[in-house]
């Protein structure tokens, strides 16, 4: 087994992340991050969990909300909670990758 | 056209009809003031936890129905991660694991021939909030975030432009029938994306493909796909390759234009929704939700044909719900179907268009129409007279016959009435009978003119010439 991740490795996680990571973080991660991994791989040691893919911790129905119109925010107070907007709308920079995504 | 092969896959994006969002209870609603149908939910505020509509199962189970697709009976939410400003959880509520449908098919005709267009999957899944770009700002709406989506994916089984439009127009057909979604293109209720590839043989494998993402109208996915195609070809004719890439349709150009997206984009990291517990499909709920689905369309346009209906207006009544689900209310009726559709999309579809009404916005009940119909195919109404009475009968609550009598164009029935007038015509004109007895046949044509004037086109026109060429002889 491999004491650490590569370098691409790291950066990878870094951009799905959109973190900025320094050389010196490059380094503590790519050992960091396997050690996180080395112990999640332990799980699948335990007999049997490969039988059903565990969701939650109880088996029953998820329950079911009736489709009925509940109370909503003032559209204000939502923009309020923006650091800025426009009109009613929020307002971010353009963001590269015109549909992500639905 | 070009020398290739073309495999065509298409994804469509239909909102569901119902009235609050997926995992929320805010409204699911079109068209009104930005970020006014929002809660703390779909704004992915921190400690908030969703909850599946059952709404949204029902009508899923609903579609995966009508397009012939197995149910899954057990199944989960994922979740799509990545980073985006129209998700603020930064991921997205889908199914990629367990979709709650697979292995449908939607059955389409192209120039006479029945092709199957088979379904991969259909899943469950989240709208996104709305975004507008401005320039160097993008507007964020959230009255869109968490509007549920079912998201319908065919086998790569299209070969041809027509066949994704024909495709397309089947779904549209199918889910506005069955009261699934109003899938109005124009409005986004309906999005579909198309994965193009295109080769020489069949036996070569498959090339690249290019998706084309959003496009806005059925006619623009055929003239898209055209496009697409077109293009690839000529890249490999000039002895060259491309990258897998996503485009979009970009209607001023009428072409497809290749859209900047990051190229790490696509790596997801998918895992179970552990927010919202296993969904368990029962067979009641399914035995249920099917009682709900009402005649589909190729279902009434075969009724409609066996009534006598001709196929060309059997086609043009399933165009509009309205009209055919009328229609349908009749149809243990003893009418003269014929004349009942000719009625239909003939004078009263005329009237509704003007007045840009549907026809459960008239006055026109079952019994009424019935009457109107049997007034008309026993020419107690003739169609000149109809035109003159249309609004009063549309408008008013009062019978057929009240207000034919109202609008003085009640019809002479009366063979001694009518023949009075004949006779009174024939002394009148006794040069026109010269000549008909002459053997020139325009006098009659003339005659029956001054009979249809004397009655202001009163009389049941084949009675009147009847007992015109009757009493001429």
């Amino acid at each position: 087994m491999k004491e650490k991740l590569s370098r691409e490795e790291v950066l990878h996680v870094a951009e799905l992340a959109r973190i900025a990571v320094t050389e010196e973080e490059i380094e503590k991660y790519q050992v960091e991050l396997k050690k996180l991994l080395n112990d999640v791989e332990k799980i699948n040691e335990v007999k049997g969990y490969d039988d059903e893919i565990l969701i939650a911790p109880w088996s029953h129905n998820t329950d079911l909300r009736e489709d009925k119109e509940g109370e909503m925010l003032d559209p204000k107070k939502v923009i309020e909670n923006a650091p800025r907007h426009s009109g009613n709308y929020i307002q971010v920079p353009v963001v590269i990758g015109e549909s992500e995504g639905a | 056209m070009t020398n290739y092969i073309a495999t065509i896959g298409v994804e469509v994006h239909v909102e569901l009809k119902t009235k609050t969002k997926i995992f929320s209870n805010s409204k699911n609603g079109y068209g009104q003031m930005a970020n006014s149908l929002t809660n703390v939910i779909d704004l992915g505020y921190p400690g908030t936890l969703p909850t599946l509509n059952e709404e949204v199962l029902n009508l899923a189970i609903k579609a995966a129905t009508v397009l012939n697709c197995k149910i899954r009976k057990e199944m989960h939410f994922d979740r799509k991660n990545y980073f985006y400003p129209d998700n603020p959880k930064n991921y997205q509520i889908t199914q990629f694991a367990t979709p709650i449908g697979y292995d449908g098919y939607v059955e389409i005709d192209v120039d006479g021939k029945k092709k199957k267009i088979y379904i991969e999957e259909m899943h469950i899944e989240e709208d996104t909030c709305k975004s507008t770009h401005r320039g160097e700002k993008t507007l964020l709406d959230f009255n869109r975030a968490g509007v549920p989506l079912i998201e319908i994916v065919t086998k790569p089984c299209m070969s041809t432009p027509e066949e994704a439009k024909k495709y397309l127009e089947k779904l549209r057909e199918l889910l506005l029938y069955s009261d699934i979604s109003d899938c109005k293109m124009e409005e986004g209720s309906m999005r579909a994306d198309a994965n193009v590839s295109i080769r020489k043989k069949e036996s070569d494998p498959f090339n690249t493909k290019a998706e084309i993402k959003n496009i806005g109208s059925i006619s623009n996915v055929g003239l898209s796909i055209e496009k697409e195609i077109e293009r690839q070809a000529k890249i490999y004719d000039a002895g060259e390759t491309f990258k897998p890439q996503t485009r979009r349709f970009d209607d001023k150009l009428q072409d497809t234009v290749l859209m900047r997206v990051k190229e790490t984009g696509n790596d997801y990291r998918y895992f179970p929704e552990p927010d919202i517990p296993f969904v368990i499909v029962t067979d009641e709920r399914i035995e249920k939700v099917k009682k709900e689905i009402p005649m589909l369309p190729d279902e009434r346009r075969l009724k409609y044909q066996e009534l006598g209906i001709a196929e060309v207006n059997a086609n043009k009544i399933v165009l509009n719900r309205s009209i055919s689900d009328y229609l349908n209310n009749l149809l243990d009726e003893k009418i003269n179907f014929k004349t009942a559709s000719n009625l239909l999309l003939g004078d009263i579809q005329a009237y509704l268009n003007k007045n840009e009404k549907e026809i459960t916005d008239t006055t026109l009940t079952k019994e009424r129409f019935i009457d109107l119909v049997n007034k008309m195919d026993d020419n107690t109404l003739t169609s000149k007279n109809l035109k003159d009475i249309l609004d009063k009968v549309l408008e008013s609550d009062k019978s057929i016959s009240e207000i034919m009598k109202e609008c003085n164009v009640e019809n002479i029935t009366d063979d001694k009435a009518i023949k009075e007038v004949i006779k009174k015509i024939i002394a009148e004109n006794p040069e026109s009978v010269a000549d008909y007895k002459a053997g020139h046949d325009r006098a009659i044509k003339y005659l029956m003119g001054q009979v249809m004037k004397e009655t202001k086109g009163g009389v049941n026109p084949k009675m009147a010439m009847d007992i015109l060429t009757e009493e001429l002889n």
